[in-house]
């Protein structure tokens, strides 16, 4: 991995990226986000920010294990 | 080679003699030499020691996958270590040293005491042994004799230039697969960039009798080279492939073999092809390690590129048909081959009859069980592999051993790649490739140049195919004829040997690693091929299991009685060639490390005698030198004068964020606490920003210019962490998004203006209208004016409990509105004495904002309580947020007046506890107070004013006996700001 399609810039490199953080990926409220999310190294859904660019916030989903990028749009209200 | 030597000839020589050092003699070589051509051609057969047991080495590979002959070059302490010297070019002048001996190469006192390979330091040796009394009583010791090399003490070498490239393809390797490849892509009408590590193109063509469509090798490599040119491919020699991943590769160019000249390339291309070739390997015997021991394709590389006969008296030995050829090219060159050792039972080459014919003694079924001689080679022992105790001596000072060919799989062995035992080869090819990643040539496990080229060239339709290029123009695949015959290769990893010889049998040569380690690391039950590597440094350093990893793993196989394909392949990471830390920082080094940003006032403070430190990325006056000569004295005179008098700070670094739009008001709600949309026009206030955890992620001032615009400050470090929390939050609003949000701390600077006198000052310097609005100005108020033309925003705000402004107003404006104010009396304090200030108010910095404080441990409750749905409130009411042992704020005072305690003082109940119920977040001398004042972060149930603690800091001064007081130290009803 090592570019990410921006919906509003096209192919920019990594470095221009900022992780934000992985999604919980177990249903329930705060406790279960914070403390019962569980690692899964071939699908993570991730928020980005195209930091040193448009600035855009980015629901990223890839796959750890390959590095592959799987999915990249724009974050939402109605995003998860 | 002596300066009257007659000139060798050699593809890579020129005539031109060359003079060097190396450990501290005189040595010729030609233009073009190697450091290790140019000495073995001199006679020296002693290059090195090696890391663990010191043991004399010379060169193993002749290749950039060199374990054994590195070196220091240039003089200290600025030289550079670890080079190696079958890839460094001699130079006139050049200093070269061997590495890891003391106090000579040919005499080393560690290999003296290690009883000179005595394998005494086996696997797991450091682990078990210098545990007792501790790891730290042997650590100087065991550093100075460990380490490949040693760190330079100084670099005089130039910022590596970063270079950016953007291809459809990367293609690393340039020999035959390379370019057959990229000559697909490219009529394909592909870009493609070609890396190659050699300086020149062709690979193992270099020493091919082949034809390939009817031309000699080396004019097809010409005019392929010429094609490549024509069609724009980007070709760069000198270049490893460093790491790969998808759609990036990066690449690192060494001219001339040592850094000094670099060029980091990032290779920006979705898909890559590794036509890297295949490593030779050795096979473990008794002291296999001896200098003249070296891979049959070593003394090709002498041979044919530098005119350097590898011995005078040449065994080979390996599992192959492709010693019969070596040895053939070796007789053509009048190299005296005496015999060549095969451990297969059968071969079928047609040179072997010629080579017998020619007096060449050729065993079958018979394998080399040890090198004679120290500290090189002299003779070899062989015996009949059914018997091999019979030994038998032959006299040698070169031996050429070839195990088989690893194809160089490690760039696929990441991203989801498996490595592939194949009989055939002995070796593994990495499978399970993802779409974007190819391999081709040698380095898929094509053994025969027409297969190699086959392969490439259906690589390049490939390459054409998933890149979706259509209308490709391919021409014909290349007809190889002559080229050597297949190797029909027998796996064969190591002579038969007692345990105690097992000591001897090198595996791994850069890291000392032998056949014996490898037994202690599974009968310790490191049995995963990853847990053998971390548990005898197998295939760590510069090796990352280029020579030793496949004869490790066969050797771990064969011990565990398992077939090769069951114990796999180590997976080395990138970089897969050494690369110096100072290519991969580029020009990011010194000041382009971290960048300082200077106010528009910068001049005036480093003229005023302001000490400058970098600060959240800003240089910032720490005190004025005119003073006290440190800030301890500076700060006391500076403070005291703003509660005296006062004072101007440059405030410019606080971070400033424009909040605008139909939905801003209704947006800061959810963002601060405290209801802040109820602000009114022309007013601020303080305003406090959680992160979604309920941590405090900020606090600062929110100014209400209009109805639709607001104007929010951050503290100077947490500008880029709020402005990303505030783009999410309106980015992510279900509804109300219409918020612009602009960082717009550059385009204005801030003056602090400080103290009783502050509106005096200020109202003479503003004249006319502004001193006017400043008049009219109630503690909180912001106006809108102008000065000289410039405008100028008032806000009556303070931080140092003084009455104080804070004057916001065009860069262009503030030397000039700065030194007015110097002049009517407002002398300028820094940093230092802020933060005298505030701690004596009891206000916060990132000191209490540490993102492990809620509002409540820093007693914002209020403020909590009117934004019940703001971010992050969700969260406080965890039951250990209200702990009694969690931390809050209090102030603290000395109990002694004339004591001291320190910021980062652990604080205990008692002067004998250990156990830690609070630390201090801030300390301060006050001048106001006469005595030492600070806030701390302390237990709940013991936070009440009046409990005495004690602050613990054993580094600096002791214990100092403190008491709980209100953080609001001096004025507590702020009647000073609010007057
Ligand atoms: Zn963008």
């Amino acid at each position: 991995m090592s570019s990410f399609g921006c919906p509003f810039c096209g192919p920019r490199p990594l470095e221009e990226f900022s992780f934000h953080k992985t999604l919980p990926n177990v249903p329930g409220g705060a406790f279960e986000e914070v403390y019962l999310r569980s690692d899964d190294p071939t699908d993570s859904h991730e928020h980005w920010q195209h930091r040193y660019g448009c600035r855009a916030w980015l629901y990223v989903r890839r796959n750890p294990s390959t590095g592959r990028i799987l999915e990249v749009r724009q974050l939402t209200g109605s995003a998860p | 080679m002596s300066a009257s030597a007659p000139l060798r000839q050699g593809t890579r020589l020129s005539a031109e003699r060359v003079t060097f050092r190396f450990d501290g003699r005189d040595y010729t070589g030609q233009r073009g030499d190697s450091a290790a051509s140019a000495l073995w051609a001199a006679g020296v057969r002693l290059l090195n020691r090696s890391i663990k047991y010191r043991r004399p080495r010379a060169f193993l590979a002749l290749g950039p996958e060199e374990p054994n002959a590195l070196l220091t070059v240039g003089p200290d302490p600025a030289c550079v270590p670890n080079v190696p010297a079958p890839q460094l070019l001699v130079a006139p002048g050049l200093e070269l040293r061997s590495q890891n001996r003391w106090p000579s190469l040919r005499y080393d006192l560690a290999a003296t005491l290690l009883g000179l390979g005595n394998s005494f330091w086996g696997a797991g040796f450091y682990y078990k042994t210098f545990m007792w009394p501790s790891w730290r009583t042997y650590e100087p010791l065991i550093r100075k004799l460990a380490g490949l090399g040693y760190a330079p003490g100084a670099s005089t070498l130039p910022a590596v230039p970063v270079r950016h490239l953007v291809a459809d393809v990367v293609i690393a390797g340039g020999g035959p697969a390379g370019l057959v490849a990229a000559l697909g892509a490219a009529r394909a009408g592909l870009s493609v960039v070609l890396l190659e590590r050699e300086p020149v193109l062709g690979g193992e063509l270099e020493f091919e009798a082949a034809t390939i469509d009817g031309e000699p090798a080396l004019a097809w490599v010409e005019r392929t080279v010429t094609s490549l040119e024509g069609l724009g491919v980007v070709t760069l020699t000198s270049t490893a492939l460093t790491t790969v991943g998808e759609s990036l590769a990066i690449a690192h160019q060494q001219p001339a073999g040592m850094p000094g000249n670099d060029t980091l390339y990032r290779v920006h291309a979705p898909l890559f092809v590794n036509a890297m070739g295949a490593v030779e390997r050795s096979i473990a015997f008794v002291d296999n390690d001896r200098p003249g021991v070296m891979l049959v394709g070593a003394a090709e590389r002498l041979l044919a590129r530098y005119g350097v006969a590898p011995g005078r008296a040449v065994v080979l030995f390996g599992n192959h048909d492709r010693l019969y050829a070596a040895a053939r090219r070796l007789r053509e060159a009048r190299v005296p081959v005496l015999a060549i050792i095969d451990t297969r039972t059968v071969a079928e080459s047609p040179l072997r009859p010629l080579l017998m014919a020619d007096g060449v003694e050729c065993l079958l079924g018979h394998t080399v069980t040890a090198a004679l001689g120290s500290p090189e080679l002299r003779a070899v022992t062989v015996a009949a592999i059914d018997a091999p105790t019979r030994t038998r001596r032959i006299p040698a000072d070169a031996l050429l051993v070839s195990g088989g060919w690893s194809p160089y799989v490690y760039a696929g062995l990441q991203s989801g790649g498996r490595p592939d035992y194949r009989a055939e080869l002995a070796a593994f090819t990495a499978e399970d490739q993802p779409e974007w990643r190819l391999a081709c040539g040698a380095a898929a496990g094509h053994t025969d140049l027409g297969a190699v080229i086959a392969s490439a060239q259906a690589a390049g339709q490939q390459l054409a195919g998933r890149a979706r290029h259509t209308g490709a123009d391919f021409a014909a695949t290349p007809i190889v004829l002559g080229a050597d015959a297949p190797p029909a290769l027998q796996p064969y990893f190591r002579s038969p040997a007692d345990a105690a010889d097992e000591k001897r049998q090198f595996v791994d040569l850069q890291n000392d690693v032998t056949v014996a380690d490898l037994r202690q690391a599974l009968a310790e039950g490191f049995i995963d091929i990853e847990h053998v590597k971390r548990y005898t440094t197998l295939g760590v350093g510069t090796e990352q299991g280029r020579t030793g990893g496949t004869l490790g793993a066969a050797v771990v196989a064969e011990l565990r009685g398992l077939p090769p394909a069951e114990v796999g392949l180590s997976r080395s990471r990138g970089p897969f060639q050494p690369v110096p830390m100072q290519a991969l920082i580029g020009h990011r080094t010194a000041t382009e490390l971290r960048p300082a940003r200077r106010t528009a006032l910068h001049e005036l403070h480093a003229a005023a005698g302001g000490e400058l430190e970098l600060m959240g990325g800003w240089l910032r006056p720490r005190y004025y030198t005119a003073n006290g000569a440190s800030a301890a004295a500076a700060c006391i005179v500076e403070a005291g004068r703003v509660r005296s008098s006062g004072g101007i700070c440059d405030a410019s670094t606080l971070g400033k964020i424009e909040i605008r739009g139909a939905d801003a008001a209704a947006f800061i709600d959810r963002v601060y606490l405290g209801r802040p949309s109820s602000i009114a026009v022309g007013r601020s206030r303080y305003a406090v920003l959680l992160r979604e955890d309920g941590m405090v992620l900020d606090d600062g001032l929110l100014l209400r210019v209009a109805a639709d615009h607001f104007l929010a400050t951050t503290s100077s470090s947490h500008l880029a962490h709020v402005l990303a929390h505030l783009e999410f939050h309106r980015d992510t609003a279900g509804a109300g998004r219409r918020v612009a949000l602009t960082d717009v701390t550059e385009a204005w600077s801030v003056i602090v203006v400080a103290g009783p006198t502050s509106r005096t000052v200020l109202n003479e310097v503003l004249g006319g209208s502004g001193a006017a609005a400043v008049n009219r100005l109630s503690h909180m108020d912001v106006i809108d004016t102008t000065w000289g033309g410039f405008r100028v925003r008032v806000l009556r705000a303070s931080f140092s409990g003084e009455l104080a402004y804070e004057v916001h107003c065009q860069p262009a404006a503030a030397p000039l509105l700065w030194t007015r104010l110097a002049g009517s009396g407002l002398l300028p304090f820094g940093l230092e004495a802020l933060d005298v200030l505030r701690v004596e108010k009891g206000y916060l910095t990132t000191s209490e904002i540490t993102g492990q404080t809620t509002p409540q441990d820093l007693r914002m409750d209020r403020l909590v309580a009117a934004a019940p749905d703001s971010i992050g409130v969700a969260l406080l009411g965890r039951p250990g947020l209200s702990d009694p042992e969690r931390p809050i704020l209090v102030g603290l005072h000395a109990t002694d007046p004339a004591a001291r305690f320190y910021g980062g003082a652990q604080l205990t109940e008692t002067a004998d506890s250990v156990h830690s119920i609070g630390y201090v977040t801030s300390s301060v001398y006050s001048p106001t107070l006469g005595r030492w004042v600070g806030l701390a972060l302390v237990a709940r149930r013991l936070a009440g004013n009046g409990t005495a603690l004690v602050a613990r800091d054993p580094i600096r001064d002791g214990d100092t006996a403190v008491s709980i007081v209100p953080a609001a130290h001096v004025d507590p009803r702020n009647e000073r700001m609010k007057g």
